[in-house]
């Protein structure tokens, strides 16, 4: 189990605040967080409590004013170009098609445009999305875009994913159908991933482990393992375990609110 | 269903034009106005027969003047776009210069320009170039602007390089833009050749207007305006085709196909 304690990702104390009506107003205050190679990690946190601002932090289009970024094992901080990305708008490009979209995302990262193309069509192919190759993303339901962004997000060649709320915008039929089809994709592949989302049942239901943040300024109320084992079913909310740690974490992030307020 | 929709577009202004021609013949019929003045419609179309050949030749000469200057004006203006845009500094010193170009009259610069470079086609071309690349370069700069903020903020995520963020997100998303500025351009494009060749020329719509003016030919000068109007509502369809082709085409959304959504 070497292997488990290396981190593909390590964000130590990191401090953010920006300018809000001339005075500063303090988002991050001195998080941490790890994830360890093949771990499905989550932020839970309440609106506005400054997940995205971690994300831009590690994504490196951001400075933290203190504390530093590691991916991989190596310095990191403000260095874009090593992760890959899930935003919470599918955020597909309307011009291109479903495989010049992942193509596209991949010539990014440096694959050559022939691989590029290939690698699309054949994993449009694999996962039972060859039907949507060609056409343009403005044809298809939210839920199949959301697909889409998620496979060009696995695609890419990098070592860590970061997934932004990616099911915050879908119904919640097709949700909770979103998130049995993310947990197959993601067991069979076994990536590094960096969640973010508001949703208990969706934290418990895909993580490995969940760091609850509290209201902005946010800090890390508490780090919890995931008790359920892998592969996971979907319809793991009906353990007790699930309802516990559900009650645990609502409890959790009313006492940050009770301190916020 | 398409022809309908077409047909529904285009019959009231078709039926307004009628009306219009008729009244217009019923007025020099009936009102005795003197066709130096007014000439009927009749007359005009009798006077284009006549000229036909001719207005062709000319028309011809115009075309292929208005068109060189909308090709380099396209040019000039994506090129100057581009370098505006990737240079936020050249851009705020300059653009209140470039604006302020676009204020001198023609007629002011047209004199001007033939002074430069003489009579031939380079004063011409520089008349139309500069009428040309303004809109197209205006346009198109807002558009790179534009792009989805969301859009970006992906690129910029994953790591995208400048080229990349021009060549996959601003270029493309400035299209529709850039189309926009062409159709404006097309339009002016031919009534600025018209007034370079006003200004000196030995061919052209605009040197048969002046001629038939000096002649009094009321009638050809009418001819010669139907001709004008004929021809920019002509290059503004072709950039609206083309326009379709490239940017309508790829943003279509249809319905969602068999039922997978919820
Ligand atoms: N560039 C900026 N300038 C000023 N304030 C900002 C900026 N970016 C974010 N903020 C503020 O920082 C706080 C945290 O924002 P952030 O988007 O990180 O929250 P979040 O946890 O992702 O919220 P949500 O769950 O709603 O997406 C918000 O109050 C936001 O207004
Ligand atoms: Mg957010």
């Amino acid at each position: 189990m070497t292997r488990e304690e290396r981190f593909q990702l390590e964000v130590a104390d990191v401090f953010k605040s920006y300018e809000r009506d001339r005075r500063p107003f303090a988002v991050l205050d001195g998080v941490s967080i790890r994830v360890r190679e093949g771990e499905f990690v989550t932020l839970l946190g309440p609106s506005g409590s400054g997940k995205s601002t971690l994300f831009r932090i590690v994504g490196g289009i951001e400075l933290p004013d203190l504390g530093r970024v590691s991916i991989g094992g190596r310095e990191a901080t403000g260095t874009p170009g090593l992760i890959s990305y899930m935003p919470q708008q599918a955020s597909l490009f309307p011009w291109m098609t479903v495989t010049d979209n992942i193509a596209s995302a991949l010539e990014i990262a440096g694959v050559r445009r022939e691989e590029a193309r290939r690698t699309a069509r054949e994993w449009l192919e694999r996962i039972g999305l060859a039907a949507v190759a060609r056409e343009y993303p403005g044809v298809l339901s939210g839920g199949m875009q959301q697909r889409i962004s998620f496979l060009r997000a696995l695609l890419m060649p990098r070592d860590l994913m970061c997934l932004d709320e990616p099911f915050a915008a879908l119904d919640a039929l097709t949700r909770t159908e979103m998130q049995g089809w993310l947990l197959r994709m993601w067991e069979a592949e076994r990536r590094s991933v960096l969640f973010v989302t508001h949703s208990i049942e969706e934290a418990l239901t895909l993580s490995d482990r969940i760091y609850v943040l509290s209201k902005a300024p946010a800090r890390v109320l508490r780090e919890i393992e995931v008790p359920f084992g892998r592969p996971r079913r979907s319809d793991v909310w009906t353990e007790p375990a699930f309802t516990e740690l559900k009650r645990e974490i609502l409890d959790l992030l009313g006492k940050g609110d009770a301190h916020a307020v | 269903m398409a022809n309908k929709a077409a047909w529904r577009r285009v019959w009231p202004p078709s039926a307004a034009f009628v009306v219009f021609v008729a009244l217009w013949q019923a007025a020099c019929d009936f009102g005795r106005v003197d066709p130096w003045i007014l000439p009927a419609p009749s007359a005009i179309a009798l006077r284009m027969k006549e000229d036909a050949g001719l207005l062709a030749g000319h028309l011809g000469a115009t075309l292929q003047l208005a068109l060189s200057g909308v090709a380099i004006g396209l040019a000039a203006g994506v090129a100057v776009a581009i370098l505006l845009h990737l240079m936020p500094f050249v851009r705020s010193a300059l653009s209140p210069f470039v604006i302020a170009s676009q204020n001198v009259p023609l007629i002011a610069l047209g004199p001007l320009l033939m002074i430069w470079f003489g009579f031939g086609l380079t004063p011409k071309l520089i008349l139309l170039t500069l009428v040309c690349f303004f809109p197209v370069a205006w346009s198109m700069l807002a558009g790179l602007g534009r792009a989805e903020p969301h859009l970006r903020e992906y690129l910029a995520m994953i790591g995208a390089s400048r080229r990349d963020m021009l060549l996959r997100l601003e270029l493309p998303a400035s299209l529709p833009y850039l189309f926009a500025g062409l159709k404006i351009t097309v339009t002016y494009s031919v009534t600025s050749a018209i007034v370079a060749e006003w200004l000196g020329a030995s061919r052209g719509i605009g040197y048969y207007l002046v001629l038939k003016f000096k002649g009094y030919d009321t009638s050809a000068v009418f001819g010669a305006v139907l001709c004008i109007v004929a021809l920019c509502l002509a290059l503004y369809g072709l950039a609206s085709l083309l326009e379709q082709g490239v940017v309508r085409r790829r943003l279509r959304t249809r319905p969602v196909k068999a039922g997978w959504r919820k």
